[in-house]
């Protein structure tokens, strides 16, 4: 049989890419010691090797050095064996199986530990995304609502002042007597401790409450507001005990004008 | 003619411990690149990654100086590591197409400075790129997509024949140009 296919199936054991029954045939030949194709080999993997070079760089990860030292130091010193490439997944396995017996616990531990706080360690992280796109979502879905309310001719946009002990604050409300609306205010104090914002919708002078909310670390708040199956005169926001109260009692802190 | 990086894998070889970071810290740059492009996930390229240096540090005792450079060593064990992380990956998500379409494309931002990168490729000019286009892709379709010659031939819909021949011809050329590059 004439050397040249193992010339060619050289080239394609050396990228890993020889398949099937031509496989076979490579390794058997190669059993044999065949000088030439061992000479092929080598010069390949070279210039293959030489490919990674021109890989765009990238800094491996700390954590794996760290676990090898880690393993290493649960398993003691390397075994020495002969060595046939093709058995390398093999051995591998056998080496680790071995490893686990021998290192016993600690190996066992020390990689549970590590994976125990990477999973940790991803739970939260995915959790708190979780978090981020709830939130994200909640704002989308009151964008979108408020979107579709300034479509409509009937909405109205009115401004509230800040009134007694928080006269810079200000705030707005975007209102639609039969699909309700939104308020939005800013530069409100956050309300001390056992104390909550309250909405009021004042028609005909009597007001009803139009929910609770409280103001983030920048003063803001945005909330939904319910209709209220007719005409508002006046929205007006007090300062009231937690929980809310069902006619207000605290002083105005924001307040639109009558109409 | 003994190198450092053999050194250090004789030393390895003897149990010696110290020997093991040394070398880590020298090749892990080389070929995690690599693996990292070839599987794709980092978290599977940093598994594959310790994969292939603790079996290096197993079987330092069987490396063979007379049969390839520390370098050719360690990168062939990364390559057949990360192709069949990447083969058992496929299997499992029985799609084929588009993992490979994007291990093929461009790598995406893998660090370090892009102008920085232009610049080392205009120097050392890429041998990939030193190839007929029909031997740079099925040798592509090989070392950075992980598929057998069989594959290869069905996915360019090409006979086998024609493709064990460039696959041939592109190593003989890759040979020939890493020959003209060490002297």
């Amino acid at each position: 049989m004439s050397h040249d296919p193992f010339d060619t199936q050289a080239a394609a054991y050396a990228l890993g890419a020889l398949d099937g029954e031509e496989l076979a045939q490579f390794e058997a030949h190669l059993g044999q010691s065949c000088a030439r194709c061992e000479a092929t080999l080598r010069d390949s993997r070279q210039a293959l090797a030489a490919l990674a070079r021109e890989t765009p760089a990238a800094a491996p990860p700390p954590q794996v050095k760290e676990a090898l030292l880690g393993r290493m130091a649960a398993t003691g010193p390397a075994p020495r064996r002969r060595d046939d490439l093709r058995a390398a997944w093999l051995r591998w396995t056998i080496a680790t199986v071995a490893a686990m017996i021998v290192g016993g616990f600690l190996a066992g531990m020390y990689v549970a530990a590590r994976y125990e706080a990477r999973l940790g360690k991803l739970a939260r992280e995915t959790s708190a995304l979780r978090g981020e796109e709830a939130g994200l979502r909640e704002r989308v879905a009151l964008y979108q609502g408020v979107v579709e309310l300034l479509r409509d001719p009937a909405t109205r946009v009115i401004a509230l002042r800040g009134a007694g002990p928080s006269p810079e604050a200000r705030g707005r409300v975007i209102w639609h007597e039969t699909a309700g609306g939104h308020v939005f205010v800013a530069k409100l104090p956050p309300a001390s401790p056992g104390k909550t914002y309250e909405l009021w919708t004042i028609t005909r002078g009597k007001p009803s409450p139009a929910g609770v909310f409280q103001v983030d670390g920048s003063g803001q708040a945005s909330q939904k507001v319910a209709p209220v199956g007719g005409r508002v005169d006046v929205f007006a926001v007090t300062l009231e005990p937690a929980g809310g109260v069902p006619a207000p009692t605290g002083p105005i802190v924001l307040a639109s004008s009558k109409e | 003619m003994s190198s450092a990086g053999a050194d250090l894998i004789r030393n390895m070889a003897a149990g010696d411990r110290d020997a093991f970071s040394p070398f880590y810290d020298r090749y892990a740059p080389l070929v995690y690149p690599l693996i990292l492009r070839i599987v794709r996930e980092r978290a599977d390229a940093a598994d594959v990654l310790q994969e292939v240096f603790w079996e290096a540090w197993q079987s330092a005792s069987t490396y063979d100086p007379g049969r390839g450079t520390p370098e050719a060593w360690i990168v062939t064990r990364a390559r057949t590591r990360a192709i069949d992380r990447v083969r058992s990956i496929r299997r499992r998500n029985e799609r084929f197409g588009a993992p490979l379409e994007e291990a093929l494309a461009a790598p995406p931002g893998m660090g370090g400075d892009a102008a920085q990168r232009a610049a080392d490729r205009s120097v050392i000019r890429s041998a990939l790129d030193r190839l007929a286009d029909v031997q740079r892709e099925v040798i592509e379709l090989a070392y950075y997509g992980g598929l057998t010659q069989t594959e290869i031939a069905e996915r360019l819909q090409q006979p086998l024949g024609t493709v064990k021949t460039r696959i041939r011809s592109g190593l003989e050329r890759l040979r020939e140009i890493t020959r003209q590059q060490a002297t």
